[in-house]
């Protein structure tokens, strides 16, 4: 009786969540703070015992909203609830990339290559429509972990290739395969969220070294120890004890050997704007430097057609600089013609900070190029 | 000259290769005849090296945040080594305002790279923007900072998404302009420089006219691909000169730890080398 008077006391703005409806069964009510003193001044003169469940609900409706949010980033439900437009942590990606397997069976799987230094399991993303060991194009993102619109990149060509298989790259996956490693470095990777946004190398401890990692791209079996990498294992491109010491790069060593039907390699890196091939240790021109000039050429016009995006293009040691250990040098010598390496928008503005609002145009105008090698590719199997 | 533009592909090579690598290396022989002027590709590397360090020099002697630039493309260089003082670039180019990214019209400048002193850089710029909207942009942001009762403090500009502040943007402005004479003294024509990042910035209130910050800023060096943290101090009177002393952590042969940085031990160790005044 007496409580039922309170909900006529409407100046209190009491909110029922369990209305009073008989005796002895509880009512529930949340109260605005600046009605507090006067209810429980109410309910004390009456005699009513009351006691506080919960002391702020405030606080709980936000710490919920705040893990509401952190889940739907966490678990999009599919890769069409996916945000491209944000750069995502690790096991976002990791999660993103089983959902596409999951959604798409007959055309994707995922291969497990090898482990990292700190024991993080490296994925490859197999797009492939049949056959038994088909010529196949790899591509790369993330081989340096702060270049992170390649790892971003990455993610939204997986999702067009999937998009794209029985339209524009229904001529290419009939005969072909793709491979595609978004996270190719994934320690330095989670470095770079959790403690240092600009780290580049992989995070391995060699014996001796006051520094910890190894250059990814100047850690492959092509003009090792030569110039254009140091030996000082606090440089950022320092070699590594050894070609191969990386288990990040030994891993794509041993795919690529034991898949043997590579034909095309591209790794992707940020930022410069620049479409490369080999060779970056020597001076020496690659016998299929005229060929591969060509197709560069037309790369970067396909790309600049979509937001005149202005990229360069030759081999890595005329353009950019002398770089040994370079992984599409030791590509291009196990007989891959088609080794390129891209370098990303943008061209110093924002540099490794390029604003999330930039992933989707330079994927896009990315891809336009990546198509161009693709067909080539294809057209001209060896 | 036919004869000679058939022989430059190989001389640049040539010189590419002679010129690495980097920052250590003795100043090469060079394959060509000193004195005389030598067209580049204007896509070669060390044009654009050399206008950016051009720009370097142009948005630090403007010391307006509204007024930065960024190489658009290079249109033109030459270059032509003086035997004993070093190497001189001749460069037009096009550039773009470094926050909005309109076009900012064409530059002529030439670089004078030296052997042991920072370039010496001569530029002249077509002016595209409106002077006296500039004057205004710059003057609401000078007051705005000079009325402040509190100072001033931000951390990761832009952060690592990529994203800046509207707010934060003329500080990432006067940041620009003051690492620009850091970057122009450590420009050489085989060391290129971007500022990659603000780290921390604290505002220093003052009785007088000018205003004052203390900033951590983080420069991306090429081709070594390192990242020189830089504690830079910095006095802005709306008017040119930009007052800016720094020290960055090369210059104290500071080797970093495993983690690569570490920014909360670089308050405190730092002396102070004078930048300008």
């Amino acid at each position: 009786q007496k409580v039922r008077e309170l909900q006529e006391l409407e100046h209190l703005q009491l909110d029922f969540w369990l209305s009073p409806r008989g005796l002895g069964d509880p009512v529930d009510i949340r109260v605005p703070f600046p009605s507090l003193q006067p209810l429980k001044a109410h309910l004390e003169a009456n005699g009513v015992p009351y006691s506080i469940m919960i002391e702020d609900v405030q606080a709980l409706v936000d710490l919920e909203q705040m893990q509401m949010l952190r889940r739907r980033r966490f678990m999009p439900f599919s890769t069409s609830t996916f945000d491209y437009t944000s750069y995502h942590t690790l096991d976002e990606i990791y999660a993103f990339m089983d959902l596409l397997v999951a959604e798409n069976p007959n055309l994707v799987s995922k291969l497990e290559i090898g482990h990292t230094t700190e024991n993080r399991p490296i994925y490859v993303l197999k797009f492939s429509k049949g056959g038994t060991n088909r010529p196949a194009i790899w591509i790369d993102t993330g081989i340096h972990s702060r270049e992170w619109v390649t790892q971003a990149s990455g993610v939204w060509f997986a999702k067009k290739i999937v998009q794209e298989q029985n339209e524009g790259l229904a001529n290419i996956l009939d005969q072909m395969d793709i491979f595609l490693e978004i996270v190719t470095n994934p320690d330095g990777f989670v470095f770079t969220h959790t403690s240092n946004r600009m780290w580049r190398k992989t995070r391995s401890k060699h014996s001796g070294a006051l520094c910890v990692g190894v250059d990814p791209n100047r850690n492959w079996d092509a003009g090792f120890g030569g110039s254009g990498a140091s030996s000082n294992p606090c440089s950022e491109t320092y070699r590594g004890p050894y070609a191969n010491s990386e288990p990040e790069v030994q891993a794509i060593v041993d795919f690529v050997k034991s898949h043997g039907n590579i034909k095309a390699f591209i790794s992707i890196h940020s930022y410069s704007q620049l479409l490369l091939y080999p060779y970056g240790y020597t001076t020496t021109a690659v016998p299929d430097k005229e060929e591969l000039h060509q197709v560069a050429k037309e790369a970067v016009a396909a790309l600049s057609s979509l937001y005149g995006t202005n990229y360069k293009y030759g081999s890595i040691i005329t353009t950019i600089y002398q770089a040994s250990g370079g992984t599409i040098d030791w590509t291009y010598n196990q007989g891959i013609k088609y080794s390129f390496t891209f370098e990303l928008r943008d061209t110093g503005r924002y540099g490794f900070l390029l604003p999330a609002s930039q992933i989707v145009p330079t994927a896009q105008e990315t891809w336009k190029a990546l198509e161009v090698i693709m067909a080539h590719t294809r057209g001209h199997l060896y | 000259m036919p004869g000679f533009r058939a022989a430059l592909p190989a001389a640049l090579l040539l010189l590419l290769l002679s010129s690495f690598p980097p920052a250590a290396a003795e100043q090469p022989p060079w394959p060509w005849t000193p004195g005389a002027m030598h067209a580049l590709n204007p896509s070669d590397r060390h044009a654009s090296r050399a206008a950016w360090t051009a720009l370097h020099y142009s948005n630090y002697h403007e010391a307006s945040p509204s007024t930065l630039r960024a190489l658009r493309q290079v249109l033109k260089a030459t270059v032509k080594i003086i035997p004993g003082l070093g190497v001189k670039y001749y460069l037009q180019f096009t550039t773009e305002g470094y926050i909005n990214g309109e076009n900012a019209g064409s530059c002529l400048a030439t670089v004078l790279y030296l052997k042991k002193s920072p370039p010496e850089v001569y530029i002249k710029c077509a002016h595209t923007q409106d002077k006296k909207q500039i004057q205004e942009e710059d003057n609401k942001f000078y007051h705005y900072l000079h009325h402040q009762t509190k100072p001033i403090i931000a951390n990761n500009i832009p952060d690592s998404h990529g994203n800046i502040d509207r707010a934060h943007l003329p500080l990432w402005g006067l940041a620009i302009a003051g690492s620009s004479y850091i970057m122009l003294e450590k420009s050489t024509e085989n060391l290129g420089y971007f500022m990659a990042q603000v780290k921390a910035v604290k505002q220093r209130i003052r009785k007088d006219s000018a205003v004052e910050f203390e900033f951590i800023v983080l420069l991306h060096e090429t081709p070594t691909q390192k990242i020189e943290l830089c504690h830079m101090h910095l006095i802005w009177t709306l008017s040119p000169p930009l007052r800016v002393k720094y020290i960055c952590t090369s210059d104290n042969h500071w080797l970093e730890d495993g983690s690569g940085q570490d920014y909360g031990s670089a308050a405190g160790l730092f002396h102070e080398k004078e930048g300008n005044f």
